[in-house]
Parts: C-alpha cells; sequence; structure tokens
C-alpha cells in the first residue's frame, strides 16, 4: 500500500470518528427523551465505534512515522531518518497535531472502557457517554478541520526535518503521554458528575463509580509532573526542576483541584457533606485539563500575540466556555436538590480537616492561575501587560506547602465528628517531640533556611503521624493474637484506601524533603585553567582539561573534571556543552550529577576558551534523590489504594449491623 | 449560623485573607511589565527604573558569546523594531538565532541590561503558522 493511501485511510478515519462523536453525543439523549431503550443502545455504541476508528487513525499515523513517510507534513516536520526507533515514536506526541490525536485516541478509549465497566449504571450511562463524546466530538473536529495529522505535503522531502534534540530525553518520551493520560482521565469523573446532574441522581453514586478513575487521572497527572521535573532537572541544564513557566502550572493546577477531589469525596461518602463542592472541583479539573492542553498547544502564554494568530486559541477557549456553561448551568438547576443531610460538628474534626486541606488545594491552585494569568488580566484592566515570577509562586506557594504538611500530620490524629483535646493532645506528643527534636538538630547541624526547617520539622510530624497510627492499629490486632506482620497487611488489606493514602502521604513528605533539600542549595560559578580545583561543599573539583571533536553530526565541547573528597579520589566527572548539526544549530547542555542519597553534585559547563580555560557552574543539590525515592512511594501508595478491599463476611456483616445502629 | 459554624466560617476567613496577604505581597515583590520590543522603545522614558520582562525573538546573526568570561550579548527584535541585549550567566540550550526569548531586567534608554533570560524552544509551543 503506497503511504499517501494509508494517510487517507487515517484522516477518513478521523472524520468519520467526528460523525460517529457528533452521533453519540445527540442520540443516547434523544433515546432517553423518546424513552426507547434500542435508540439509547445504539448511541452507547458509537463509543465502541469511535474507539475502533481512531485506534485506526492511531495505526495509520504510526504506520507513517516507522516507515519515514516524508510527504506527510507531520512526520517532515518532526522525525528523520536518523532518528531511532523509541523517538520516532515519541514523534506522535511532540508536536500540535500529533498531540490531539493522541488526546482523541486516549479519550475514545478511555469512553469505551468506562462505557464498558460502568454499563450497570444505567440511568447514568447515557448522559456520561453524550458528555464523553460530546468531548470526542470537539478534538475530532479540531483533528478533521484546523490540525490534521495526515496533511501531506505537495512534494514529499526526502529527510525530515528532525525532532528537537531537547526532547530526545527518556523524560520527555514519557512525560507528554503520561500527562496526556492524567488530562484525560479527567474526563471519566467529570462525565458521571455531568450525568448525576442531569439526571438528578445526586447521591454519591457517581463517585463510587469512579472512584478508581478519579485515582488513576491523578497518578498519571503525579507522574506527568515528576516526569516532567525530573525531565527540567537532567535536560535543561540550569540545575533546578521547576521554574513556575505556564506550561508547568498548567500541569500542577489540574493536579491540585484533583488532589482536593480525591480528599473531599471522603467527606461526602462518609458524611454526605460537601456535595456541592465535589461537583464543583470535577468540573474545575477537567476544565483545567483542557485547559492545559490548551496552554501547551496554543502559546497563547508564550507570545504576546499568538491568542490571535493561532485559530486553536479561539476554538479551545469557546470549547471551555461551554464546558462551564453547561455544568456549572447544570449545577444551579439542581441547587435545590443538593442539599447535605449531614452538618459539620466541631471545628477540632477530621470533617474539618479535610475542609481546611480543600481550601488549601484550591487556594494554590487559584494562586497558580492567577499568576498564570496575570498579564492577560492585567492587560484587560489597565491596558499594560504586567507579569508575575517565580517569588510570586513562591510566597504563596511555601506556605501554602507547609500547611498541607502541618494538616497531613495533623488529619490522622483527629477524630471523626468531634475531636476531644485531651485524646488529641495525647496522640500529639510524640510526633511533635519528634518534629521538635528534628527542627533542633537540623539547627544544630548549621540548617538557617527558616522554610526548609519548617518543611523538615512539619515533614517529620506527618511521617511520624502516619506511622503512630498505623502501629496502632497493628497493635491492637496483635492483641488479638496476629504476629506483627501479619496483622500490618490485614490492617491495609481492610482499608487499602486509608492505607494507601498514607503510603501516599509519606511519599509526599519525602518529595517535600526533596524540594525543601534544594533550597539549601548551593552553587557557584568558576573559570578553571588546566590543573586548578575549586572546592563546592564536601567536594574538590579538578579540571583536567578539554576540548571539542566531532561525532556524527554533533560537535562535542567536554571538560574532564575529577572529584576529590578529603584527599581521596572520588569520581571523574564529564560535563558536556555540544552543538547539534542538523539544518539549524541546537546547542544542548549535557550536564554531569554524581547522585548520592545525601547529595546531587551537578556540574554545568558553560563552554570552553580559545585558551583551553573552562566556564563552570558547580551545584550541589541536597537531598534530590529523595524526590524521586518519593514519586516511587507515592506510586506503591496509589497501587495500594486503589486494591480492592479485602472484606471478610463476618466482618462485612458486623459492619452492616454497625452502620444500621 | 450555628456556633460551629461561625467558628468554622471564622477559621475561614482568616485563612482567605492570610492567602490574600501573601498573594497581594507576592506580587508587589515580583511584578514586572510584560512588553515587546516595539512597546518599550514606545515607553522607554517612563520605563527606566522599572522591572522589565521583554519579549522577542534573537535578530540572527547578532549573538556575541563569550563561553568562558560567561558574557552574552544579542539583538531582541519583534520584527520591525530590535535593541540590544547584555546578559551575564548560563544561556540556555533553546537559545539561538531566530528563538523567542525572555530577557528580565532593565533598560537605560538604549541597553537592555538582563539578569534572567529564558529562551522558548519553538516546537513545543506552535500556532498555525509554523505549526
Amino acid at each position: 500500500m503506497s503511504p499517501g493511501a494509508m494517510g487517507e485511510i487515517g484522516a477518513l478515519a478521523i472524520s468519520m470518528a467526528f460523525a460517529v462523536s457528533a452521533y453519540g453525543t445527540i442520540v443516547p439523549l434523544l433515546g432517553v427523551r423518546l424513552r426507547r431503550p434500542e435508540v439509547v443502545h445504539s448511541g452507547l455504541r458509537a463509543v465502541y465505534a469511535n474507539a475502533l476508528l481512531l485506534a485506526v487513525a492511531a495505526a495509520a499515523l504510526l504506520y507513517a512515522l516507522l516507515t519515514r513517510d516524508f510527504g506527510n507534513a507531520y512526520v517532515a516536520g518532526y522525525s528523520s531518518r536518523d532518528l531511532g526507533f523509541w523517538y520516532t515514536l515519541s514523534v506522535f506526541w511532540a508536536g500540535q497535531a500529533g498531540s490531539l490525536l493522541f488526546w482523541a485516541v486516549v479519550l475514545a478509549g478511555f469512553s469505551a472502557l468506562a462505557v464498558w465497566r460502568l454499563g450497570h449504571l444505567r440511568e447514568l450511562l447515557p448522559y456520561a457517554a453524550a458528555t464523553l463524546m460530546g468531548t470526542s466530538t470537539f478534538f475530532t473536529m479540531v483533528l478533521t478541520f484546523v490540525s490534521s495529522p495526515f496533511a501531506r505535503l505537495p512534494i514529499a522531502r526526502t529527510d525530515g526535518a528532525g525532532l528537537n534534540p531537547l526532547l530526545q530525553n527518556p523524560g520527555m518520551f514519557f512525560h507528554p503521554p503520561t500527562q496526556y493520560l492524567g488530562y484525560v482521565g479527567t474526563a471519566v469523573p467529570f462525565a458521571f458528575a455531568v450525568a448525576a446532574l442531569a439526571t438528578r441522581n445526586l447521591d454519591d453514586r457517581w463517585i463510587r463509580a469512579t472512584r478508581r478513575w478519579t485515582l488513576l487521572s491523578w497518578f498519571f497527572l503525579s507522574w506527568g509532573l515528576i516526569f516532567g521535573m525530573m525531565w527540567a532537572y537532567v535536560e535543561l541544564g540550569w540545575g533546578g526542576f521547576w521554574a513556575w513557566d505556564p506550561v508547568e502550572n498548567a500541569a500542577l493546577m489540574p493536579w491540585l483541584t484533583a488532589t482536593a477531589f480525591l480528599h473531599s469525596v471522603m467527606i461526602q461518602e462518609k458524611r454526605d457533606l460537601l456535595k456541592v463542592w465535589n461537583l464543583v472541583l470535577i468540573i474545575l479539573t477537567f476544565a483545567l485539563a483542557v485547559f492545559g492542553t490548551f496552554l501547551t498547544r496554543s502559546g497563547v502564554l508564550s507570545s504576546v500575540h499568538a491568542f490571535a494568530t493561532s485559530s486553536l486559541g479561539p476554538l479551545f477557549f469557546a470549547f471551555i466556555l461551554l464546558i462551564l456553561g453547561v455544568s456549572f448551568g447544570l449545577l444551579f438547576t439542581r441547587l435545590g436538590a443538593l442539599g447535605s443531610r449531614g452538618q459539620l460538628d466541631s471545628l477540632i474534626s477530621r470533617e474539618s480537616g479535610f475542609l481546611f486541606n480543600n481550601l488549601i488545594f484550591v487556594g494554590a491552585a487559584f494562586a497558580v492561575f492567577i499568576g498564570t494569568v496575570f498579564p492577560i488580566l492585567s492587560e484587560a484592566v489597565t491596558g499594560l501587560k504586567i507579569s508575575v515570577g517565580p517569588p510570586f509562586f513562591n510566597q504563596i506557594n511555601v506556605p501554602i506547602g507547609l500547611a498541607l504538611l502541618l494538616l497531613m500530620g495533623v488529619c490522622p490524629l483527629l477524630a471523626w465528628r468531634k475531636a476531644s483535646p485531651r485524646s488529641l493532645l495525647r496522640a500529639f506528643v510524640v510526633p511533635g517531640a519528634l518534629a521538635a527534636a528534628g527542627a533542633v538538630l537540623l539547627i544544630a547541624a548549621g540548617v538557617r533556611h527558616p522554610a526548609a526547617l519548617a518543611a523538615f520539622g512539619l515533614g517529620l510530624f506527618a511521617a511520624a503521624a502516619v506511622v503512630q497510627d498505623v502501629h496502632r492499629g497493628a497493635k491492637v490486632r496483635r492483641g488479638h493474637g496476629e504476629p506483627y506482620a501479619l496483622a500490618l497487611g490485614r490492617l491495609a488489606g481492610r482499608n487499602p484506601r486509608r492505607y494507601g493514602g498514607y503510603v501516599v502521604h509519606l511519599g509526599i513528605v519525602l518529595l517535600f524533603a526533596g524540594m525543601a533539600g534544594s533550597a539549601l542549595g548551593t552553587e557557584r560559578d568558576v573559570v578553571l585553567a588546566k590543573g586548578e580545583t575549586v572546592r563546592a561543599g564536601r567536594y574538590t573539583l579538578r579540571y583536567d582539561g578539554g576540548g571539542s571533536y566531532a561525532q556524527g553530526k554533533r560537535l562535542i565541547t567536554e571538560a574532564a573534571l575529577t572529584v576529590f573528597q578529603g584527599g581521596r579520589r572520588l569520581a571523574e566527572m564529564r560535563p558536556q556543552r555540544n552543538v547539534h548539526t542538523r539544518r539549524e544549530e541546537q546547542v544542548m547542555t549535557e550536564v554531569a550529577i554524581r547522585t548520592t542519597l545525601r547529595e546531587d553534585l551537578y556540574v554545568i559547563l558553560s563552554g570552553i576558551g580559545d585558551d583551553g580555560r573552562a566556564n563552570l557552574r558547580v551545584i550541589i543539590n541536597p537531598l534530590m534523590m529523595w524526590m524521586w525515592i518519593g514519586a516511587g512511594v507515592l506510586t506503591l501508595g496509589t497501587v495500594l489504594a486503589a486494591w480492592p478491599q479485602a472484606v471478610p463476611a463476618a466482618q462485612a456483616r458486623a459492619r452492616l449491623v454497625a452502620e444500621a445502629a | 449560623m450555628n456556633r460551629t459554624n461561625r467558628k468554622i466560617f471564622a477559621a475561614v476567613v482568616v485563612f482567605v485573607l492570610a492567602g490574600a496577604y501573601l498573594a497581594y505581597s507576592g506580587a508587589r515583590s515580583s511584578m514586572a511589565y510584560y512588553l515587546t520590543v516595539g512597546e518599550l522603545l514606545d515607553r522607554a522614558g517612563a520605563m527606566r527604573q522599572a522591572d522589565i520582562r521583554l519579549s522577542g525573538t534573537v535578530s540572527a546573526g547578532t549573538i556575541a558569546h563569550d563561553p568562558v568570561a560567561g558574557t552574552l550579548a544579542f539583538r531582541v527584535t519583534d520584527g520591525a523594531r530590535a535593541l540590544d541585549v547584555r546578559y551575564r550567566g548560563v544561556v540556555p540550550d533553546a537559545f539561538k538565532d531566530g528563538a523567542e526569548v525572555v530577557v528580565e531586567g532593565r533598560f537605560d534608554g538604549r541597553t537592555f541590561t538582563a539578569s534572567r533570560l529564558f529562551a522558548k524552544c519553538p516546537s513545543k509551543f506552535e500556532t498555525e503558522d509554523d505549526g
């Protein structure tokens, strides 16, 4: 088959998916209105047809990529003959049209899976399917009429322009698809929330049914952020991992609201509170996910006038308005039916702990949002664009992060409904003492950074509170004659969500420790002649010379360094600054990193002069490794939280009786 | 409103006010005018002492980089007009001829002295024209 024909199949599949999505949006609702189950059923089948069609389109794009069809404008624009297999694959989501197709195909797959797995929610299903297919209609429309990955060039090229070398890094291989899986995953709970509103099934069924989806999407959003940070840290070569760039903020905002949602739904399930709030959160999360896709793809904030010139901008803007308009419209007309039966009994209770947790997450999301769109807002008000920088974001989010650590420690100690101050005080003793002792030790060790000290102290507090709570639970079980390890396992098995959540919290504490550590980092710029040394922290670095040599299409400039510690030779480091010479030059800084559990030694080569002197930046980033370990712990916790609950029959009966009583 | 709700309401209000204060002081300490080259040149007089975030593209062939001294000079343009930028520090990889850049610093009417330099990698942000 000619490559062109395959592309035509792909383009056809997308336009058919557009039609099928539109069908799947309208027909299920029509079926409900006409009370014709077979019409609803036909509408639901469109969800599967859409998935099939978009899978064909995705296969066609993969085919074009792997056969290096440089008559395809997208392939020619981002791929090249010398690109290896994996990075050729990653071209799928490296550009605009491809990443929009990725969005659409993941959405189609998730929709099919949700309709299949949640088929028992008969009343909700038609509306949820219509919502998902409405979203699919938007993306397939953009793919059909605005940004097609199957556009042909008038004359096929012999080789493509190639993938930006900055994107040729494992972090960038995994980051975009993970981020998109997270974004798209929010569509499922959102769709069922809309369905709950539309059908006035306003109990917590939609929440319970989509709990795993929420967790999955949250997990992918988390890893999207983590992969992004890893990439920035090892590839961008400035020594940090987060810069409050609009694109980063776009990924952070839905994570913040999704995290709030994960917590607040528990209050609705347990106490029938916060119904409206939960709906608002999931609507915002989905809208922010679409906004995030839009920000990364439109450049509205990166260049001052892109919004007006990109036709994607107004389209996405209109779609986000539509999402917000329809869902808040529904919410508003259902307010009367959304009264909560429960109420808060005390300021000092688990419930109000969750309430403040939610305020914090939403407050953080709001602050990040304001900071991100500040130039647009200020232009609307004053006619001049004014932007805010990292100090704005740090000033708000550092205290917010510390408050979260505190809450993470306090919440497990708080009882539902009303905590008695005395029992609370007793529970505080051990974690509080540990936190204070840790802070004193750090001050004695010379740490003076107030925010970092607070972060370590509160982190210790939170971790100790979690461990103490788990230990108490296990001790009670051991009292019934179970060995300690078994007691721990059974405890977690009985309530995987709670203990999974605790493990996630420990992971977050480690992530915060890494971040606080990086605040204690030092950096120093030096120019060294051959044989000269520089001291950095515990290390002494000797510059052993360097130079440039050609390797394929790259000009490599490398400095050789020997690292000593206390007179002992520790390692060699070879930071590089390379120039890739394809069609146009691209500089690639390859930093050298020596990682230990205690700290990262991070060396950037700015350049080597004609006289052989090297300009280096030497950075010590304490505890960086713990960020990545924390990410691993977070993963374990999420898996545990999603684990099916083990409920022995006798206990289940006992609980039913207890609930009835 | 019962007593518990009043207490919770008061706590929420305190919390929100604290957040608003943090936001306000954070914004004040890091606000900068976000301008294009033309906008800055039109207001050069008024912008003498102001913190400025300037966006534009790097004029091809104007980059002078001394890797050992760590100094960088280039011209940034909005397509019609241009001005000189001086910078000292680590140069981001995406910085090159034609790259979209944002520089932070001050403008004395002739030269823009940048303390921070950001370059956007073009393939990540695309508009219809180059996509």
